[in-house]
């Protein structure tokens, strides 16, 4: 099996809620190790594609997902990975933030690596919870306590704790959904600094409905709208010389 | 500013119509309360200890008081684990059978006479056994409260945001643990409380026990597959008696069936944290 040079390949994609015909063949590559932006209109179907890509569409019974999606070369849907491999090696950012309430700021990074035994010993577990809150740039604020619930986090923080939940997994992609939808000014820039420092190693999918967010954060863009991709390619490119005048249009907020 | 009064007066007369609807919908209650403590009190304070200790020649209620508790526990051994897991089935595939059934269950059973399920354990424990016995009468108070245990349990898992369901999957947790490690746990208030207000609601019942756990009044219970008392069924026997004396004994028995009620749920009530988001 050969790795690809890309990190994910949409082939063909449709995506169907019962008969609504939500994503309509969509084909797209992304590159390893970039940010790679998804931006376009509220209800355009961006939630849905990123949903996609690790299978998370499996948990409601009326979807239909036509076309194939490779991870690195694998396809996700047919024999090649079982969707647990998939979650794993494709980390997801929401668009609340959503720690598990029930579970101390430590237990909440825990989870995973326990429920995938991707550490041996508990000593390498307080490790990697130190390493993966200290990328998310989280541990100075949180090392004194650990075992507190998350509800005495802000917003930022709370969403900074779910980044390091899945940093912590080391997944291969993190796609983010509207990260910084619900969060305030001061916290977004630092989440916004944190996608920019996490590239170096993985590759960055984010899903935002606010281009000028688009334009600060990512190498390439697709712009997608009423399910179907406008246009794709380098972020400069697409910001200063759109091709189509849908994009143009969006770009200078002329499309709602 | 004719229009204004009319409408003003309007109002106001609706407001007073529907303080006094719910003042007659609430008063019964108080009033029951109000009596059951005023009549009680004196065959609590005259009686003494022995009350709540002695067996009926001592004038005391103990064996029925044991007889609850001893209903109540068995009752929810047996029933809660089942109807814990059918909750959390219906929840998982609400739009299976058994997920459509529990639902539609709880509707039946509110507006089942709860009689009848005496009357069917009666057939199947009490005639092959010969005898009244606490299993029987356990066993009847179990089937009446599965369906509130199950669909109680259904709903506050049903309240937690799909966001968490979402983010335990996207982590590489199964199916199973995300309801058991993380569903489960967060609706823990809601589906605790809900056991609670089951236990409750058997724990006073009255007529699934006449033929099934029979009554034992004069000893304690030594074995389960004994006839066995409970607190409602001695008043309904009691009230029944034309004796004064048992009539006050009655009272006396339906203070303390309100005592533990507000001693043992009440707290526990309150016990019971929210899980905080
Ligand atoms: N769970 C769902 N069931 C049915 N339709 C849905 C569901 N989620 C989203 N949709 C529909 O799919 C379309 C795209 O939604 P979504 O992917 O959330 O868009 P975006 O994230 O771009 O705002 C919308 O028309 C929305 O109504
Ligand atoms: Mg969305």
């Amino acid at each position: 099996m050969s790795e690809s040079e890309y990190a994910i390949e949409v082939e063909n994609l449709n995506i169907y809620y019962g008969n609504n015909h939500v994503i309509k063949s969509i084909n797209l590559k992304i590159p390893q190790k970039t940010v790679f932006a998804i931006m376009g209109p509220s209800g355009c179907g961006k939630s849905t594609m990123l949903r996609s890509f690790n299978r998370l569409l499996d948990l409601n019974k009326n979807v239909r997902v036509n076309g194939s999606v490779h991870l690195f070369g694998r396809d996700i849907y047919t024999g090649d990975m079982d969707s647990v491999e998939v979650r794993r090696e494709v980390g997801m950012v929401f668009q609340y933030p959503n720690p598990f309430p029930h579970l101390s700021i430590y237990n909440n990074i825990a989870l995973g690596l326990k429920m995938n035994k991707l550490v041996k010993s508990d000593k390498e577990l307080d490790e990697r919870i130190e390493w993966a809150l200290k990328k998310a740039g989280l541990w100075e604020e949180v090392k004194h306590r650990l075992n507190d619930y998350p509800s005495g986090l802000s917003g930022g923080q709370r969403q900074r704790l779910v980044i390091a939940r899945v940093i912590a997994m080391k997944p291969k992609v993190i796609m983010m959904d509207e990260p910084t939808a619900n969060i305030d000014p001061v916290g977004s820039k630092k989440i916004e600094d944190l996608i920019f420092e996490l590239k170096k190693d993985y590759t960055i999918v984010l899903v935002t409905h606010n281009p000028a967010q688009a334009a600060r954060v990512s190498d390439y863009v697709a712009f997608i709208y009423l399910g179907e991709l406008v246009e794709a390619g380098e972020t400069g490119k697409i910001f200063t010389a759109p091709e189509s005048k849908l994009t143009e249009k969006y770009l200078t907020g002329k499309l709602v | 500013m004719y229009q204004f009064d009319m409408r003003r007066i309007k109002e106001y007369s609706f407001l007073g119509v529907i303080s006094l609807l719910s003042f007659f919908m609430i008063f019964p209650l108080f009033h029951i309360i109000f009596t059951v403590f005023v009549d009680g009190i004196g065959t609590l304070v005259s009686t003494g200890p022995v009350f709540i200790t002695g067996t009926l020649d001592d004038g005391g209620i103990g064996p029925a008081i044991l007889g609850t508790l001893i209903l109540s526990f068995f009752a929810s051994l047996i029933g809660i684990p089942i109807a814990f897991a059918v909750g959390v089935y219906a929840y998982e595939y609400p739009y299976s059978v058994i997920g459509k059934a529990t639902t539609a269950l709880l509707e039946i059973t509110q507006e089942f006479p709860t009689i009848l399920v005496g009357l069917f354990v009666t057939q199947i424990l009490v005639l092959p056994m010969g005898t009244y016995s606490a299993i029987a009468g356990a066993f009847a108070l179990a089937i009446i409260l599965m369906p509130y245990v199950a669909v109680y349990t259904k709903e506050a898992m049903s309240q937690i945001p799909f966001s968490f369901r979402e983010a335990a999957f996207s982590l590489g947790v199964t199916k199973v643990k995300t309801v058991f490690l993380i569903i489960a746990p967060i609706a823990k208030r809601g589906i605790l409380t809900g056991l609670l207000i089951s236990v409750a609601k058997v724990a006073g019942e009255t007529a699934p026990l006449l033929f099934t756990a029979g009554g034992l009044y004069q000893t304690y219970p030594d074995s389960l597959t004994q006839p066995v008392g409970a607190i409602p069924l001695l008043i309904y026997t009691l009230v029944q008696s034309p004796s004064p004396a048992d009539h006050a004994m009655a009272w006396g028995a339906s203070l303390v069936l309100l005592l533990i009620f507000l001693a043992a749920f009440i707290p526990l009530r309150l016990s019971i944290k929210e899980v905080r988001m």
